[in-house]
């Protein structure tokens, strides 16, 4: 392994998608990486601005089909290899939304998921052990 | 000085950072979490199912008999099916760890058959009602009560018309 894939396991880089959510998961994921109590970078993990710099994608959201061809964009620019956790249920099944005419349904369809995290929103401790699951995911990957 | 204090205390009172995942956390006594189904108490009502959010609760007829099946990758845990469950056959337990990957997505699923009975009148297929039910409607049964129960809608149509006298 090379000495790049060695360090880059320890510290995968969180990057935040919101395709058209109602902001109860955003809420949770930013409890999750600013209060001190969850505090999700003691897993290695930061948020970061750029999808370029991205490891681990966290998508909420039930992709309303506004944001859909921006999301599939965003997610093209994010490099390889990459792990998707979808949050809350809307991403993964569309949750209360689903059959709506403005929703493109599970994220799934589009884009390759490796977590998925139910709840409405999950709580930060399920959100931790879905990163927790997603970090295992990226060290195979890498 | 009272910075100081504060100091002190927060020094003495250590991490307040859950440990979780590298140790326990702590659960909410009424957290909604995975929800159990108990076929032995369900009646087939399909009132959940009217009234769940996300449609996760669906019912089918199978050969095993009345087949319930949830998928809590569309469940908002908002608890209306056991709020409305009126012998308490569904219960949200405080089980949060749902996280899972994409290779069970399909199989975070809670399922349980209610097992058919044959009716004592003309012998057909149906879904009993359960004494939990009866006796949420009849404080006290009595013989009668016991015996429309064990008979399908169109016999308890007929037994309530004739007095039990068919």
């Amino acid at each position: 392994m090379s000495f790049i894939a060695r360090i880059s396991q320890r510290s995968p880089w969180l990057y935040r998608i919101n395709a058209g959510s109602c902001n109860g998961c955003d809420v949770e994921l930013a409890t999750t990486a600013c209060i001190p109590r969850y505090d999700v970078e003691r897993l290695g993990c930061q948020y970061c601005g750029s999808p370029k710099h991205a490891d681990i994608v966290l998508i909420t959201g039930p992709l309303t089909l506004r944001v859909k061809d921006k999301v599939l964009r965003l997610y093209e620019e994010i490099p390889d290899p990459k792990v998707t956790v979808a949050v809350g249920i809307c991403p993964i099944s569309g949750g209360v939304f689903r059959n709506s005419y403005a929703v493109a349904g599970a994220i799934d369809r589009y884009l390759p998921v490796d977590v998925n995290v139910p709840g409405c929103p999950p709580r930060p401790q399920a959100i931790i052990e879905g990163i927790a699951k997603a970090i295992d995911v990226w060290r195979e990957r890498l | 000085m009272n910075m100081l204090m504060l100091l002190l205390r927060n020094l003495a009172r250590g991490p307040s950072t859950d440990a979780f995942p590298f140790g326990d956390t702590f659960t909410p006594e009424r957290l909604r979490g995975r929800i159990r189904f108990d076929p032995e108490l369900c009646t087939g009502c399909r009132l959940c199912a009217h009234v769940c959010a996300g449609d996760a609760i669906h019912f089918d007829e199978t050969d095993e008999g009345l087949r319930f099946t949830l998928w809590h990758n569309t469940c908002t845990f908002c608890g209306l099916c056991e709020h409305y469950c009126q012998t308490k056959a569904i219960h949200l337990t405080d089980d949060w760890h749902l996280a899972h990957l994409q290779q069970d997505k399909y199989a975070m699923i809670e399922q349980g058959v209610v097992a058919p009975a044959a009716c004592a009148g003309c012998g057909c297929r149906m879904t009993a009602p359960v004494p939990a039910l009866t006796a949420l409607a009849y404080r006290a049964g009595n013989r009668r009560i016991e015996h429309l129960q064990t008979l399908c809608p169109d016999c308890r149509r007929k037994a309530g018309v004739t007095g039990g006298r068919s």
